[in-house]
């Protein structure tokens, strides 16, 4: 299964495409997209570079990231694993 | 250092504008990403991983207080609360929002700060020994130089879009403090025929993929011909360069592929018939820039200070600091001490708008109103009396600022790695710091001696992996994080590139792997010998078997 | 300056890709006067290299540069070499326009005839011989019937009128009264050079002070001046001149490290108050000194109005007010002052001294 991500224009945030096509921070609240659909969910997200800033496809498996950049995706999703913004991390 | 004059002011406000302008169009759709991607990089602004970051200029590493203790409000304003110092000497912000940049490059502005070529295919930042104006091996101070290039480079209409960034570095000594052989190009300062300022300068420098040592193009390029021989080197490379593979596109490559004979044949070539007299600097220019570089009003101090022979005597723990973290001065009773980022379980090289605060109260009272950045991601304060350092260190003991560990093995030099870098394999920090929770015995660094320690989150090498004495590189096995160690390698005036010693290893394993190395050094090593003249004498293997020999005893 | 040409059609004449190597392109530009280069790439930077190298190698033809190019080059191709763009369709003219203009100077010489920067400043500097005494004695005369009874705020406004070509900065010793003059400084111009004299022997106090203060006004430019490092050690190395000789040691730490750090400034503005001892009782707001004009807006005001301004406007205070000094220098020179007498009688007290000088035109040099 396929989620689309992509950083937020205005404050470079990690967001994903939500079923009506909003802009969501959790990846909880992400649409979940079978492969066949996913290409035409990339290509609308694609077309507001107002919100969306470059958008593309992300393996998933029930929550989990699989796939070649699963620990990428997941720090993105997540935060850093360390250092100073540790205690300011926004609530999801 | 340098004051901002009327121009200089204008240029930047008018930059912070044009800035403002293209955020707007490309809010507005009029620039698309792409079109827009390279014009914010040249304002120092990346997407990455989580968010923006901002890359603040620091030119040639120096900073006032008034500048650093913007850079913490900065930092608490607009950002977490923190900053952190890189290997360019420049100071990088993780989470400011887009809308927020005109503000905060305006905030800039105010204390003649800019974000202008920190990022982009255009020239960077110019870097320097740390130490410049207070080191007593130099020939002159080359900070007035490094602004003659700053300005020069600024918004240059033929060198913006180069096929790759460019990057140049300076020193005065033969001591190289700035790794000026690791750079697109190199300059070192050296008497000129007719004993006036010239340059030696190395040409094809540059770490990622495809590492090379620089070599040298030129002798000695009289003063003022600099920007003059800069615009034939640059223009060659412009013209010649590679554009279709972004690995490819560096001037190492060109030089490593056309040869050095050639490739100053080429740079000759341009450097006849462009126009020098146009790009000789003004001698009344250079005076009035050299003028703001005068030493400060030093007291005529003896060489020694009773008060810091009692300070060390009566504390063990100043003693340390003195030992590793104070540099001698080549004006007699002064000294420079180095402000380590790298506390134990800390991020090397992140510091927080507190610490920011107090580091720019601390350069006004005890060190003329001057503090440094330096290429291992440490800050100096350049100009302290001996006198005055018990005191200092004091007060920065207090802020957590005080690790007397400069140039010791838990001076790492790390990117930021995976944790915030879109480019990264694997993650760099959470390593950096099992290596030195590990290694934190200060009784023990000292046995071991000087030895850097770098650390890359992948192949970019922006923690400058291949030329620590040991590297360590971040690589992706399968989606899993592994890491590849490098021994052997040297940033300065003996640059050298190190050795891979075998098969990349866990994330768990490197920390005991290198102390087995280093174990294996103390046993090895003559009287004296630092690890890097060990390696040198006997080679990677002794290395080798340390590092690997936790797997001959599992299997 | 000449602009870029912005245009609309397609143009005639030879067309060459900016990919095409140096040589053809030298070739090409020989055997015509007018030549486009096209980008196929915004990126790619090597148009501004190849029209460089056609102006300096001497191509006078027409040169335009053509293709896939964003606005903000518009600067770029100009100072390159070019005469003119050809946009694509649906270029916006307006944004080509405001960019090629955004920048009304450059460091860098190019193609372009503009002077750089470093021709601007050295013509500046050229331009501006320093005034004659004479001229500043009248201005001072007049500026004085002009604020005559007008309050502080309109004082330091006239010193700081930009038609009057004054190069201006103030002297501050960040001391018992210092916050009311630099906090109207400041809601002025907080960028206004600040000279703070650092004399070697001030009270730890005053350092603090100082940084807390210019931190709490904005105050952007705060030049600490130190005495010369030579002449220091030959005259006072013991840091004791004061005890025997102390004109001679605020001429040393005062007064020759004023003059070198205003040479350049034409006005000067100080916090001097007529009631704070009788040899000041005739201030006026400008007089002229050593041929630089002093700007004294303060002169009118007693030490209630100080105090009324301080509380006013929630300014800090120097934490040896409180301690009973009224008036504050070296520690070396300066006691607290006892009832009644007037704010500077501490300092000096026992001397026969009562101004160190850097506002009472230059001294004799002391005999070696």
């Amino acid at each position: 299964m396929k989620v689309i991500t992509a950083n937020r224009l205005t404050d470079g945030r990690v967001i994903y495409v939500a079923a009506d096509g909003a802009a969501v921070d959790d990846l909880s609240q992400a649409a979940v997209l079978e492969v066949a659909e996913a290409e035409a969910a990339l290509a609308l997200a694609a077309a507001r570079p107002d919100v969306f800033v470059n958008p593309y496809l992300v393996e998933t498996d029930h929550g989990v990231f699989t796939g070649r950049d699963r620990l990428k995706e997941t720090i993105r999703s997540a935060g850093p694993t360390v250092g100073n913004s540790l205690n300011h991390r926004e609530p999801a | 250092m340098y004051r901002y004059d009327e121009f200089d002011a204008a240029l930047v406000q008018e930059r912070v504008e044009e800035f403002r302008d293209q955020v707007e169009r490309r809010a507005s759709g009029a620039l698309t990403e792409d079109q827009f991607k390279p014009l914010r990089l040249m304002n120092g602004v990346y997407l990455q991983l989580h968010a923006y970051m901002l890359r603040v200029a620091v030119p040639y590493g120096v900073m006032n207080g008034a500048q650093m203790r913007r850079l913490g409000r900065i930092a608490r304003t607009y950002d977490k609360g923190y900053g952190h110092f890189t290997t360019r000497c420049n100071i990088q912000y993780n989470w400011p929002a887009l809308t927020d940049l005109p503000a905060i490059l305006s905030d800039l502005a105010e204390v003649e700060m800019h974000a202008i070529q920190t990022s982009g295919n255009c020239i960077r930042n110019t870097t320097t020994d740390v130490f410049a104006g207070a080191a007593d091996d130099e020939v002159e101070d080359p900070r007035p130089w490094c602004e003659v290039i700053r300005q020069w480079s600024t918004i240059h209409p033929e060198f913006s879009f180069l096929p790759r960034k460019f990057k140049i570095a300076v020193v005065a000594a033969e001591k190289d403090r700035a790794a000026i052989r690791t750079h697109d190009v190199g300059l070192q300062i050296v008497k000129g025929a007719d004993g006036g300022t010239a340059f030696r300068v190395f040409v094809g420098g540059g770490q990622g993929r495809l590492p090379h040592i620089g070599q040298e193009i030129a002798a000695a390029v009289p003063g003022h011909e600099l920007l003059a021989y800069l615009t034939a080197i640059i223009r060659a490379w412009n013209l010649l360069g590679r554009r279709d593979n972004i690995h490819k596109a560096r001037i190492k490559i060109l030089v490593a592929s056309m040869g050095i004979e050639a490739f100053r044949e080429e740079v000759d070539r341009h450097f006849a018939t462009l126009r020098q007299e146009d790009l000789r600097i003004p001698d009344d220019e250079l005076a009035r820039i050299q003028s703001y570089f005068a030493p400060p009003a030093f007291t005529n101090l003896p060489r020694q200070s009773a008060a810091f022979d009692r300070a060390v005597l009566a504390d063990p723990d100043f003693a340390r600091f003195s030992r590793n973290n104070v540099r001698r001065h080549k004006q007699a009773g002064y000294a420079s001490v180095i402000i380590s980022l790298k506390p134990v379980d800390g991020v090397p090289g992140d510091i927080t708008d507190a610490q920011m605060e107090l580091v720019a109260d601390l350069a006004e009272r005890y060190s003329f109103d001057e503090v440094r950045a330096a290429y291992e991601q440490n800050l100096v304060l350049p100009h302290v009396r001996l006198d005055d350092t018990p005191a200092l260190w004091r007060e920065l003991l207090a802020a957590g600022l005080a690790t007397p560990n400069a140039d010791l093995v838990t001076d790492i030099i790390a990117c930021p790695g995976l944790d915030y870098c879109s480019l990264a394999n694997a993650r760099s920090i959470p390593v950096a710091q099992a290596l030195s929770k590990r290694l934190a015995d200060l009784d023990y660094q000292e046995k071991v001696g000087p030895l850097r320690i770098n650390m890359s989150g992948c192949i970019n090498a922006c923690g400058h992996h291949h030329v620590g004495h040991i590297g360590v590189l971040g690589v992706d096995r399968k989606g899993e994080e592994y890491y590849q160690i490098t021994v052997g390698g040297s940033p300065d005036e003996q640059a050298a590139l190190g050795e891979i010693v075998g098969r990349s290893v866990p994330a768990d394993e490197v920390a005991p792997a290198i102390a087995r190395a280093l174990d294996r050094y103390l046993e090895i090593r003559t009287e004296g010998e630092r690890f890097i003249d060990t390696v040198r004498r006997l080679g990677a293997d002794p290395f080798r078997d340390a590092i690997y020999a936790g797997e001959a005893a599992d299997a | 300056m000449p602009e870029l040409q912005l245009l609309e059609s397609v143009q005639n004449g030879p067309r060459l890709n900016v990919t095409t190597l140096l040589d053809e392109v030298e070739a090409a530009a020989a055997g015509t006067d007018v030549l486009v280069l096209e980008f196929d790439a915004f990126r790619d930077g090597r148009g501004f290299s190849l029209a460089s190298v056609l102006r300096e190698r001497g191509y006078t033809g027409r040169l335009i540069a053509a293709g896939k190019l964003l606005p903000d080059q518009a600067r770029h191709l100009r100072r390159s070499g070019f005469d003119a763009v050809e946009l694509s369709p649906g270029a916006d003219l307006a944004t080509w326009r405001r960019m090629d203009e955004a920048f009304d100077a450059a460091y860098q010489p190019a193609i372009d005839p503009a002077p750089t920067i470093w021709r601007r400043r050295a013509a500046a500097r050229a331009a501006t011989p320093p005034k004659p005494e004479g001229d500043l004695h009248a201005l001072a005369e007049k500026l004085n019937a002009q604020v005559a009874g007008a309050d502080a705020g309109v004082i330091l406004k006239a010193a700081l009128e930009p038609a009057l070509g004054l190069r201006t900065a103030a002297i501050s010793s960040f001391g018992a009264e210092s916050a009311a003059l630099l906090h109207l400084i400041a809601e002025q111009d907080p960028a206004l050079p600040v000279v703070f004299l650092e004399t070697g022997q001030h009270f730890f106090q005053t350092l603090q002070y100082r940084s807390q203060l210019t931190a709490k006004l904005g105050l952007t430019d705060v030049r600490l001046v130190s005495p010369d490092a030579a002449e220091k050690a030959d005259l006072d190395a013991r840091d004791d001149l004061w005890k025997t000789d102390a004109d001679a040691c605020c001429d040393l730490r005062k007064t020759r490290p004023l003059a070198r750090a205003t040479t350049g400034f034409t006005a000067l503005i100080t916090g001097r108050k007529r009631y704070q001892n009788a040899d000041r009782a005739a201030l006026l707001p400008f007089e002229v000194l050593d041929g630089v004009l002093r700007v004294n807006p303060l002169a009118n005001w007693t030490s209630e109005t100080v105090e009324d301004h301080l509380v006013a406007h929630a300014l800090p205070r120097h934490p040896l007010v409180e301690q009973g000094y009224a008036s504050i220098g070296c520690h070396t020179c300066t006691r607290p002052v006892e009832t009644g007498e007037d704010a500077r009688a501490g300092r000096w007290s026992g001397m026969d001294k009562t101004e160190c000088g850097i506002h009472v035109g230059r001294r004799e040099p002391i005999a070696a």
